[in-house]
C-alpha cells in the first residue's frame, strides 16, 4: 500500500507524475516528517512501474531535501526542504508558465487565475 | 557488464523471405527494454535468434558477452525465458514443473519461489493443463524467475490476457526488484503496459529497426503542435523534416514535432507562417508517439 495517490495521464512522463504526486502528499500533510516513504521496490510494484524510474523519483526527492535515507531505518520523509527560497522560486517557473499558457489559452484573466491559486492553497492546508 | 544484449547487422530470412534485416541493437544492464513492432515486424524472430532457437542468416548476436550461437548452460542458467508460443508440459503439475526445473538451476531460490507461487496466485497442486492461458503464462513466469536470472526475456506475454492477469504477471516479474542485477526484454504489440515498464524503446517495423531509443530522449524530443495562424493560405511545400503528420486548415496547424525545444520549435513556425497566434505543444504518451510514427513509416512505404 502507497502513502498516497499516483492518477496516471497519459503523456506526462511517469517519472514527473510521481515526484509531483510524491511532493503534494509532503505539501499537504498526508505525509508528516518522519514517515517512512516507500521503498524503490515497493513503489516500482505498485505502481507497476520501472524501477529505475523510481529510483529516479526517490534520488530527486531525496537531493530537493524532501527525504532522507536512514541506513538501517529506510527513507524517511525529511523537515521542511532548506532550499533557498529563490531556489524554489525557479523550480516553480515552468508550473507557473503552464498555467498561465493553459488560462491564456481558456480566455481566462489574471482574476481567475489568483482566485482558483487562492483556493487550491487553502484546500491544501496542512492540518 | 554493460552490454547484457548486443547485436549488429543480425539478419534472418525463411528461405528468400528476409524477416530481420540489419537489426543492431544494444539492451544495456539494469534496463527493461521493450520491443515494439506491428505483428509480423520480426519481433518473435528476433528474440528466438538471441536464446539459439534460431541461428542469424548474417551478423551476430551477442547474450550475456556470448554469441548466441555458443549459449551454454553457464548462461542459459541466468536467462528467464517465456514466450506465449511456449509449450509446458500439460500432465505436470505446477509443482511437478518446478522440481523438474530446480535442478538446472544453481541459484534456485525455494524462498523466493513460495512468494513469487503467492505473489502470482498459484496453486502447486494444479495441473498445468487444466491451467487457462493466463496462468500457464504465470507458471512459465514463476519458473524462469525462481533462479534469480540476470536477464529476463518475455516474448509477448501479454498478448490476449485480461487486465488482472497482466497486473499480476507485472508484480511478479517486478519482484526482481531489489536483486542486484536484471535486465528485462520484453517484446510487445501493447504499448500501454509498456509505458511505465520500459525505459528503452525499440521499434522493429517490417522486420527493421527504426527506432532505438530511451523512453526519456523519446518523450522529450516528441510534442503535439497545434497552431492558430491568421492567414487561409495552404501548408506551404517543404515544412522542417522533423515535422510528422502535419495537417493545416483555414486557420489551424497541427503537426507532430520530433526534435522539440520550446524556443527554437516556435522559432521555426513562426519563420514559415508569420501571422503565427498562439502554440500549443503538449507532451504525447509512448502509444502516441508510437502511431505517429507508425503512421509516417507506413506512408513512406
Amino acid at each position: 500500500m502507497l502513502p498516497f495517490r499516483v492518477e496516471f495521464k497519459s503523456g506526462l512522463p511517469v517519472y514527473e507524475q510521481v515526484v509531483y504526486a510524491a511532493k503534494k502528499a509532503i505539501v499537504s500533510g498526508q505525509l508528516l516528517p518522519g514517515d517512512t516513504f516507500p521503498s524503490v521496490r515497493t513503489l516500482s510494484q505498485e505502481l507497476k512501474m520501472n524501477p529505475n524510474t523510481a529510483h529516479k523519483v526517490v534520488m530527486t526527492l531525496v537531493s530537493e531535501g524532501l527525504l532522507e535515507v536512514k541506513p538501517g531505518i529506510g527513507t524517511l520523509v525529511g523537515k521542511a526542504p532548506s532550499a533557498t527560497r529563490g531556489q524554489r522560486g525557479t523550480l516553480l517557473n515552468e508550473e507557473v508558465e503552464r498555467l498561465v499558457v493553459e488560462a491564456k489559452n481558456l480566455s481566462l484573466d489574471l482574476k481567475d487565475v489568483l482566485e482558483a491559486v487562492r483556493k487550491h492553497w487553502n484546500g491544501l492546508q496542512k492540518r | 557488464m554493460e552490454e547484457v544484449i548486443a547485436t549488429r547487422n543480425l539478419c534472418r530470412a525463411f528461405g528468400r523471405r528476409p524477416v530481420v534485416q540489419e537489426v543492431t541493437l544494444s539492451v544495456p544492464e539494469g534496463s527493461v527494454f521493450a520491443l515494439i513492432g506491428p505483428n509480423g515486424a520480426g519481433k518473435t524472430t528476433t528474440i528466438k535468434t538471441l536464446v539459439n532457437i534460431l541461428e542469424p542468416s548474417s551478423g551476430e548476436a551477442n547474450v550475456l558477452g556470448t554469441p548466441s550461437t555458443k549459449l551454454g548452460p553457464s548462461q542459459f542458467q541466468k536467462i528467464g525465458y517465456v514466450s506465449e508460443n511456449q509449450e509446458l508440459p500439460e500432465w505436470m503439475t505446477v509443482a511437478e514443473l518446478l522440481a523438474y526445473c530446480k535442478p538446472m538451476y544453481p541459484t534456485w531460490d525455494d524462498a523466493f519461489c513460495e512468494l513469487l507461487l503467492r505473489q502470482l496466485d498459484l496453486r502447486p497442486e494444479q495441473r498445468i493443463r487444466s491451467l487457462s492461458r493466463g496462468m500457464k503464462l504465470k507458471a512459465a513466469l514463476l519458473s524462469s524467475l525462481a533462479y534469480h536470472p540476470r536477464l529476463l526475456i518475455l516474448d509477448e506475454p501479454f498478448a490476449g490476457l485480461d487486465a488482472l492477469i497482466r497486473e499480476e504477471l507485472i508484480r511478479g516479474m517486478l519482484e526482481l526488484t531489489g536483486q542486484d542485477r536484471w535486465t528485462v526484454l520484453m517484446s510487445s504489440h501493447e504499448i500501454d503496459e509498456v509505458e511505465r515498464l520500459a525505459d528503452w524503446i525499440g521499434i522493429l517495423n517490417k522486420g527493421r529497426l527504426e527506432l532505438c531509443e530511451s523512453v526519456t530522449s523519446l518523450q522529450a524530443r516528441f510534442r503535439q503542435i497545434d497552431v492558430r495562424v491568421s492567414d487561409n493560405g495552404d501548408s506551404p511545400s517543404s515544412l522542417p523534416v522533423s515535422w510528422l503528420l502535419a495537417e493545416k486548415s483555414a486557420q489551424r496547424l497541427q503537426f507532430v514535432e520530433t526534435q522539440y525545444h520550446a524556443q527554437k520549435t516556435e522559432e521555426s513556425i513562426r519563420r514559415i507562417f508569420p501571422t503565427l497566434q498562439q502554440v500549443l505543444a503538449t507532451p504525447m504518451s509512448l502509444k502516441s508517439i508510437f502511431l505517429a510514427l507508425a503512421r509516417t513509416y507506413r506512408l513512406s512505404a
